[in-house]
């Protein structure tokens, strides 16, 4: 039994199977693109164990293609196994050893960028100071306690969270938060103005005069999500752990706009939703936006962002020019030019965290080495024997 | 051998992408931090205090000693907004259009040397790397009484493409406790002319308060260069707290057995936000809950031409004395807090400081 698993895990036919499952998965989630957008038509398609059917169905659906993690997955282990389970070590089978060794580390690497890798923006005016990059569509749930007038303590729970959880409690809040409603995305209308039955859910702040409309999840590229949560607050006794009476239920929204405040065990806490935050140990500041266009047409032809990069601790202020193809690396995190605003007054820096972002470039050295070395051997032997031929 | 340790390695890979992959994605975790206020005022909108994500920033920069802060510069360099690393900054205009950017920064010792820094200018304006013997024979050593200057002055093309922005840069640097930039860069005629007004302002940066030749002399005390001019008279008592910034001035009060108290100065250009949430905001540092406007007796004081709005704010243990005015585009807050005791002894003193401000 085991023999026939080892000989299936490492026989070429699988590997033939799996690269045209591949194919057809980069097929059929290209012409998803058209419909679902780039980033929804990438989850369901390349990030995912298995394609779904139906798609948007909670109940019952049934896998009906492999993902793209799971036919890399198995590529990488049919890939490792074989190898491991083929080799011999000889001076004419370099070639073919490296080869196999760029394309592990190729996959090794998409799984690693996959899983680890966080891309975020950072949206600049002229003249403007930022510390912090901002997810494209995930938002989260600021909870910032300000008492202290020298800093504020920020808890912040993201929407995955909140949509997993419905009693959320952290020893740095003395209160238990209780979602009782989460809207991936959402309409708010105010209640004097809707025309139907429905009622606020919420009973503090702004909220309590707001109707909330579950509306379709925002897949396109360009599309956000308008994420609303309707939490309340309970407090918990420090000493007993009680859980004390109920100080009323928010609703929390990026559409509200200014956060909400409220007193709980002597302090003030406010609470927002807001794009998740990924906060710098260093600043950069916009000095200008330059955007070109070719004479006559509105054609793009150059964009670029000259940014001014502090780091106290690294005791580093420089200038630097980030246009197309010439990012700035800086701590871990390469910073492209993603876009800008309509009329020219923002910059949209796309921020990237990946910490297998060597992968690739190491993968094609080697499996050119591999090739080189590889058809080099056979050359020199081809060679040789048409020499010894000739003589 | 090398077949086993292939074969392990090969494992090991296998067995690590699986632990990968049941890993935690950090989008999936609370995050707790810190973010130090950016101020005691409002700032204008949109601009982030500097962060960190554990515990509030000290910055590692060093401010100008005070007494580089009483130098006086030609009327026509323009004073700009100063920012966490720039602690002098002008603009200069010329003909045409033509500008001059002037500047002042102090970072640590690691900085670079000169030669790293000359060459980083010089890639900026589009020229080839020099030798350390090249740059010996282009360094101008400028004499002060705390120690030399190696200025440098650099010409090329300009970075941005605009001949009337840029092109050229006259820049100092000295090693005391850390490393002084001094720079002037811009349209390559007008970084020509001003020159020589650059290399006072680098000789006056660097003297003591005694060089009274850039130094203002009369008043009792002057701006900082780069911000709004301003002067006032520091009641006996009172010493000095060094300044930051965010801080224009900041001292202290207080007989020590009850206490000390703190008095800030600020200033914001544009109006530094509504009144009622900088009274709710003071109110909320010592304890006090929101009010309306019509609760928060805001009394006027006249100093000179100039009507400062005025409010006393007592808390339970602490208080808060807070006068503020707008003037010429910039917003001032002065403001003394402490404890209850050592503020009403102080109180006749910040109403005397205040009155004796004048713009």
């Amino acid at each position: 039994m085991l023999r026939k698993i080892v000989d299936l895990i490492t026989s070429l036919k699988l590997t033939i199977v799996c690269l045209v499952a591949g194919m057809v998965l980069i097929f059929a989630g290209t012409i998803a693109q058209v419909h679902l957008g780039t980033h929804e038509a990438q989850v369901r398609y390349f990030q995912s164990f298995f394609v779904w059917w139906p798609p948007d169905s909670h109940d019952f659906k049934i896998p009906v293609f492999p993902g793209g993690h799971l036919i890399g997955a198995v590529l990488l282990v049919n890939l490792i196994a074989a190898h491991a389970k083929r080799f011999q070590w000889a001076w004419r089978k370099l070639g073919i050893h490296l080869t196999h060794a760029g394309l592990i580390i190729m996959l090794a690497g998409g799984l690693f960028t996959d899983l680890f890798a966080v891309e975020s923006n950072m949206r600049l005016t002229n003249g403007e100071t930022k510390n912090y990059s901002e997810h494209p569509r995930l938002e989260e749930l600021a909870v910032i306690d300000t008492t202290n007038p020298e800093y504020d303590q920020v808890v912040a729970i993201p929407e995955t969270v909140l949509q997993r959880n419905r009693i959320i409690e952290h020893p740095s809040l003395p209160f238990q938060i209780i979602v009782r409603h989460f809207f991936q995305n959402s309409r708010l209308q105010m209640s004097s103005e809707a025309t139907g039955s429905t009622q606020p859910i919420a009973d503090r702040g702004p909220g309590a005069q707001v109707i909330v409309q579950s509306v379709p999840r925002a897949t396109g590229t360009d599309e956000q999500n308008a994420v609303t949560v309707a939490v309340e607050i309970v407090p918990i006794d420090l000493a007993s752990g009680a859980v004390q009476p109920s100080l009323g239920t928010w609703l929390v929204s990026d559409e509200l706009g200014a956060p909400q405040t409220f007193s709980c065990a002597g302090h003030t806490w406010q609470l927002s939703m807001r794009p998740e935050r990924f906060y710098k140990p260093y600043s950069v500041t916009l000095q200008k936006f330059t955007h070109e266009q070719y004479a006559g047409t509105e054609i793009p032809k150059n964009f670029a962002s000259r940014v001014t990069l502090i780091d106290p601790e690294r005791e580093t202020n420089r200038d630097v020019l980030i246009y197309m193809n010439h990012p700035l690396r800086y701590r871990g995190e390469t910073f492209y030019q993603a876009g800008f605003q309509k009329d020219d007054t923002a910059s949209i820096l796309q921020v990237v965290h990946n910490p297998s972002f060597l992968a690739p470039y190491i993968a094609c050295i080697v499996v050119a080495a591999g090739l080189l070395v590889q058809f080099g051997y056979h050359l020199v032997g081809f060679a040789r024997r048409r020499s010894r031929v000739l003589a | 051998m090398l077949v086993l340790s292939l074969r392990a390695s090969s494992a090991c890979l296998l067995l690590f992408s699986f632990l990968a992959a049941g890993c935690n994605r950090s989008d999936e975790q609370i995050k707790v931090y810190r973010l130090i206020k950016p101020s005691s005022e409002s700032t204008p909108p949109d601009k982030d205090s500097l962060a960190s994500t554990n515990a509030p920033v000290k910055s590692t920069l060093e401010r100008v000693p005070s007494a580089s802060s009483n130098v006086a510069t030609p009327p026509n360099w323009e004073p700009q907004q100063l920012s966490e690393m720039r602690q002098a900054s002008f603009l200069v205009r010329g003909a045409n259009g033509a500008t001059a950017d002037i500047s002042f920064v102090k970072l640590g010792p690691s900085a670079g040397n000169v030669l790293e820094n000359v060459n980083r200018w010089l890639g900026q304006l589009a020229q080839p790397p020099i030798s350390p013997d090249k740059l010996a024979t282009m360094i101008q050593k400028v004499s002060t009484p705390r120690g030399e200057v190696d200025v440098v002055d650099l010409s090329g093309k300009p970075e941005s493409g605009d001949e009337k922005t840029d092109g050229r840069i006259v820049a100092g640097i000295a090693s005391d406790e850390g490393t002084s930039f001094y720079k002037m860069r811009g349209n390559r005629a007008l970084v020509g002319e001003q020159k020589e007004n650059f290399l006072k302002w680098v000789r006056s940066m660097r003297s003591d308060t005694g060089d009274q030749t850039m130094t203002q002399s009369g008043a009792p005390m002057s701006a900082p260069s780069g911000k709004p001019q301003i002067k006032w008279e520091v009641p006996a008592g009172w010493s000095p707290n060094p300044a930051s910034a965010i801080r224009y001035a900041s001292f202290a009060a207080g007989d020590g057995s009850g206490g000390k108290v703190d008095i800030s100065v600020i200033t914001f250009p544009g109006d530094g936000g509504d009144d009622l949430s900088n009274i709710n905001r003071w109110r909320q540092q010592i304890g006090l809950a929101p009010i309306d406007m019509n609760a928060a007796n805001i009394t006027p004081l006249k100093s000179g031409e100039t009507v400062f709005a005025t409010i006393d704010i007592a808390g339970a243990n602490a208080r808060t004395l807070a006068a503020w005015t707008r003037r010429d585009g910039h917003a001032w807050f002065f403001k003394l807090t402490g404890p209850s005791p050592t503020v009403e002894k102080e109180k006749v003193n910040f109403g005397k400081f205040v009155q004796s401000v004048r713009f």
